[in-house]
């Protein structure tokens, strides 16, 4: 036997949505109006993306819990929406780990701590740029 | 123990309506079919014929380095020759053969099902494997690459071999691995037949489930890193190239990100083939079925975090390297598990030395070997050693070739009789299941050696002092070869001339052998209701259904 | 159209909704790692080169990307709109709401379509490409590499979104779902969802900060 077909996915049909989803649709347009306006006031770095980020959470979360009715069907289609978010993070995190605590000379030319970008950026040497085009 | 005769040369007495004679036997039928049996069957065939090639690749290989300097090919053709035995090998071989093939064929079976959930799903994920082949092997045949079977940037972005076609065949073959992953998952989940909890599904069945989250979560990264490469040889964005500021290193990550967990597509798989034949050919419980059960899923989980030990010696910071080094010898941990069990449910167990059973015992060896030395290699400071000689290839080899191979071997001679209602000559599989262990060990210990004594790997020519154990390899690799070659010649033989095989002639209780061999198109005529757990031989509960009663039923009258 | 549109293998067609929802769930879960390699990529040349990825930031016209995340948005509620009037078996409505969200993914590609060309004036464009004025540091090329990456694969999975509402707003006018089975109807919805949802990130890595 399967595990139990979420009986409430089915009854959830008979219930209406869209109160609920004009609720987050306002929501979602808020919370866009904030986020451009915060990100006008030009936080100090950090703080700047930390609020982005977490409005666009939030506004995920709304999308996936109500328009993707998240929020009726529970087990398996949750767990998977979950697990690949614990991979986009773990990907990400081991990834930024690794470059922020290399030793700076092993991280490209032009960051901090590297060496300085070749010339111009705009135009490398000549012949670098030939020997990448050859066929 | 030797189930009764039966009619000599014809299955169709035994097995009438079958799914290789239902619902017709043209070839449209096969090539239009959404039977899971025939799928699997069809995958089989082509993961065969690649591991043939793959094959082929690996003897030239070989061959080309029994003296230090030219012996049959110029450094450009080596190249090549690596980088094409790693792809067919990997993408074409290994991580389809036991999912896609023995998977397709028995899960559905495993679970009562009719079929797997998404059939047409299936049948695509067939011809993409076929396009994805066809796409690769264009690239082989207009010129080949020389990258190797990893396309580490900046060299695989500016290389003039043809690169791109066999990234965009190893990209397709992802989407086909993906929805052999979905379908998987999905069919676990919701076509288990009544009474089938989870607790009672065959290690088999959880094996490839775990097997299939690998492949849904890692498998998209690698094909969007590749189509990167790919846009990056086209335009030169420098995405990897730190011309542009780009991190030639971030490829590795992205790259192992996929490609570490993909040797759990492998092994997962293998373990799960070991996982039936040990308790079939013991006539015993699994030993602690929980516990390998769960292994499994946390070989997946852990899988995930040990990328970064293929980046040691990459100019991965120490902090990641530290990290990535303890989290990769966590695998080793769910791995004993699973072998302890193997070991304990031979315990007490009434083993029948059969074929299978023979690979299950080189399984065993090599995956332990291999994995011991995997875990010298995670640590930081001896990788440091042996990093990019012949000990990592001596040791992937070992888990990849000796344990998945013996899987696949095991598997083939265990499920011959079931796919084809044939048996295969045991005394010839014996032979060979020797001379193949025996081959192998004299191919890759050498290699051991000649890596801790500095041989690194992917050279054309070594030194002189190297030669002995190179000669020594090369003569286990024949060995080998002539052992697969004769498995080859007696497989197809019985294939028109094998002993009909009944519907279970190792008296096993996994519920694949419920059914007739070969099975009716349709699996089960009525949906079965499941009692009991997996190869449950412990007798007090046993309901066997009427034809599995042994003996086999009579002959037909001729 | 078929007398039912239960598969053979499956008892029920609750059970057959169950999976083909759950395989969809897996499908986007895919999708979703197939962005997060950009994403990454995007983390990391961020985090090497944060005055470059800021300056370029706000050389974009950020009003472009205000109005778009607004336009996906409204969009999803359309096709939310859609589906709910599949539940209650109205096809025909269902095509309607469908056919309005695919008309504001032709505003938000038309809009993305007039920020491409200004960028090729502009000489805003990726690696070895780039040619603006505006914002010389190294790593600006980087962020125009991964801005038309991630724009461009979000931008082809908008078409492909577009296509799955066409094809499932025409069936659905044709009478092709019921209340009782509207499966594909749910799917179509879930994934162009998907497409709102990764926009929802895309906007204030991209435009914002």
């Amino acid at each position: 036997m399967a595990e139990p077909v979420a009986h409430d996915e089915h009854a959830a049909t008979h219930r209406s949505h869209m109160p609920v989803y004009l609720g987050v649709w306002v929501a979602l347009l808020v919370l866009t109006v904030v986020t451009y306006a915060v990100a006008k006031v030009h936080l100090p770095g950090a703080w700047a993306v930390a609020v982005a980020l977490l409005i666009a959470s939030l506004k995920g979360a709304l999308v996936a819990l109500f328009f993707m009715h998240l929020w009726d069907q529970r087990g398996a289609n949750r767990l998977v929406f979950l697990t690949s978010l614990v991979f986009v993070a773990l990907l990400i995190g081991l990834v930024i780990a690794d470059n922020a605590t290399r030793f700076p000379l092993a991280n490209p030319p032009g960051t901090r701590g590297a060496l300085p970008a070749e010339g111009s950026v705009r135009e490398p040497p000549a012949a670098n740029v030939q020997q990448r085009n050859r066929p | 123990m030797k189930p009764s005769p039966l009619p000599s040369d014809d299955v169709a007495a035994y097995a009438p309506r079958n799914y290789l004679n239902a619902p017709a036997t043209g070839l449209m039928s096969w090539l239009n079919t959404r039977d899971h049996k025939r799928i699997g069957v069809m995958f089989l065939i082509a993961t065969t014929i690649a591991f043939a090639v793959g094959g082929l690749f690996a003897m030239l290989i070989r061959l080309e380095l029994l003296t230090p300097g030219p012996t049959v090919m110029d450094p450009m053709t080596y190249n090549r020759m690596f980088t094409l035995h790693g792809v067919v090998m990997i993408f074409l071989f290994m991580i389809p053969v036991i999912p896609s093939g023995f998977g397709n064929f028995l899960v559905p079976l495993m679970i009562g099902a009719k079929d797997v959930a998404f059939p047409k799903l299936n049948l695509l994920s067939f011809y993409l494997y076929l396009i994805g082949a066809v796409v690769a092997l264009a690239g082989m045949i207009w010129g080949g690459a020389d990258t190797g079977w990893t396309f580490y940037t900046p060299y695989s972005t500016d290389t003039i071999t043809k690169v791109t076609p066999i990234l965009l065949g190893a990209f397709i073959l992802g989407f086909s691995s993906i929805l052999t992953g979905l379908n998987f998952i999905v069919t676990t989940h919701t076509m288990r037949a009544p009474g089938m909890g989870w607790m009672r599904m065959p290690l088999f069945v959880w094996s490839i489930y775990a097997t299939s989250i690998i492949q849904i979560l890692a498998t998209p990264v690698l094909g969007m890193t590749l189509l990167l490469v790919v846009v990056d040889r086209a335009f030169h964005l420098g995405v990897f190239d730190p011309t542009w500021g780009g991190d030639p290193v971030l490829f590795q990550h992205f790259f192992w990100f996929y490609s570490h967990p993909a040797v759990y597509i492998m092994v997962l798989p293998a373990m799960a083939v070991i996982s039936e034949v040990v308790c079939t050919f013991s006539h015993k419980n699994i030993f602690g079925y929980k516990a390998v059960a769960y292994s499994s899923l946390g070989i997946a989980f852990v899988g995930f975090f040990t990328w970064g030990h293929h980046l040691f010696t990459s100019g991965q910071s120490a902090f990641d390297a530290g990290i990535f080094g303890i989290l990769s010898m966590f695998v080793g941990i769910f791995t004993a598990i699973k072998v302890f069990n193997w070991t304990a449910t031979l315990y007490k167990g009434s083993i029948s030395f059969k074929t299978p059973f023979a690979y299950f015992v080189g399984f065993l060896f090599f995956l332990v070997f291999g994995g011991m030395t995997g875990v010298a290699l995670a640590t930081v400071s001896l990788d440091v050693h042996w990093h990019d000689t012949y000990f990592v290839v001596a040791h992937f080899h070992f888990i990849m070739v000796g344990a998945v191979m013996m899987a696949f071997l095991a598997a083939l001679h265990y499920w011959f009789p079931k796919i084809t209602g044939r048996t295969y000559p045991e005394g010839w599989g014996l032979v060979a299941a020797v001379m193949i262990i025996l081959g192998f060990n004299f191919t890759f210990i050498p290699q051991f050696l000649l890596g801790n004594m500095g041989m690194p790997r992917r050279y054309y020519s070594y030194s002189e002092r190297f030669q002995a154990l190179n000669v020594a390899s090369t003569a286990g690799a024949s060995v080998l070869a002539i052992g697969l070659t004769i498995i080859l010649v007696y497989l197809l033989v019985s294939l028109r001339y094998g002993r009909v095989a009944g519907s279970n002639p190792w008296l096993s209780r996994g519920f694949e052998w419920d059914t007739p061999s070969p099975p009716p198109p349709e699996n089960y005529p009525v949906t079965p209701v499941i009692e009991h757990g997996p190869h449950d031989y412990d007798g007090e509960n046993i309901t066997l259904p009427p034809h599995q009663h042994a003996p086999e039923p009579e002959p037909h009258a001729s | 159209m078929q007398a039912s549109p239960l598969a053979h293998h499956f008892e029920n067609l609750e059970k057959q909704a169950h999976a083909a929802r759950l395989g969809m769930w897996l499908f986007l879960a895919t999708e979703i790692l197939l962005f997060t390699v950009l994403f990454a990529a995007y983390a990391l040349y961020r985090f090497l080169f944060p005055e470059a990825f800021a300056l370029s930031s706000r050389a974009l016209e950020t009003w472009v990307g205000f109005v778009n995340t607004i336009v996906l948005v409204t969009s999803s509620l359309t096709v939310a709109t859609g589906l709910h009037s599949a539940t209650r078996g109205d096809g025909r409505k269902t095509a309607l709401w469908f056919g309005i969200s695919v008309l504001l993914a032709v505003v938000f590609l038309v809009l993305k379509a007039y920020e491409y060309n200004h960028h090729f004036h502009t000489g805003q464009l990726p690696g070895r490409f780039y040619t603006y004025e505006g914002v010389k540091a190294p790593g600006a090329p980087m962020y125009f590499t991964l801005y038309f990456l991630i724009t461009g694969l979000h931008a082809i999975h908008v078409i492909v979104g577009m296509t799955v509402l066409v094809v499932i707003g025409a069936l659905a006018r044709k009478g092709r779902y019921t209340a009782a089975y509207h499966v594909p109807v749910e799917l179509g919805a879930l994934y162009w969802h998907l497409v709102d949802l990764i926009w929802i990130f895309v906007f204030p890595l991209i435009y914002l900060i």
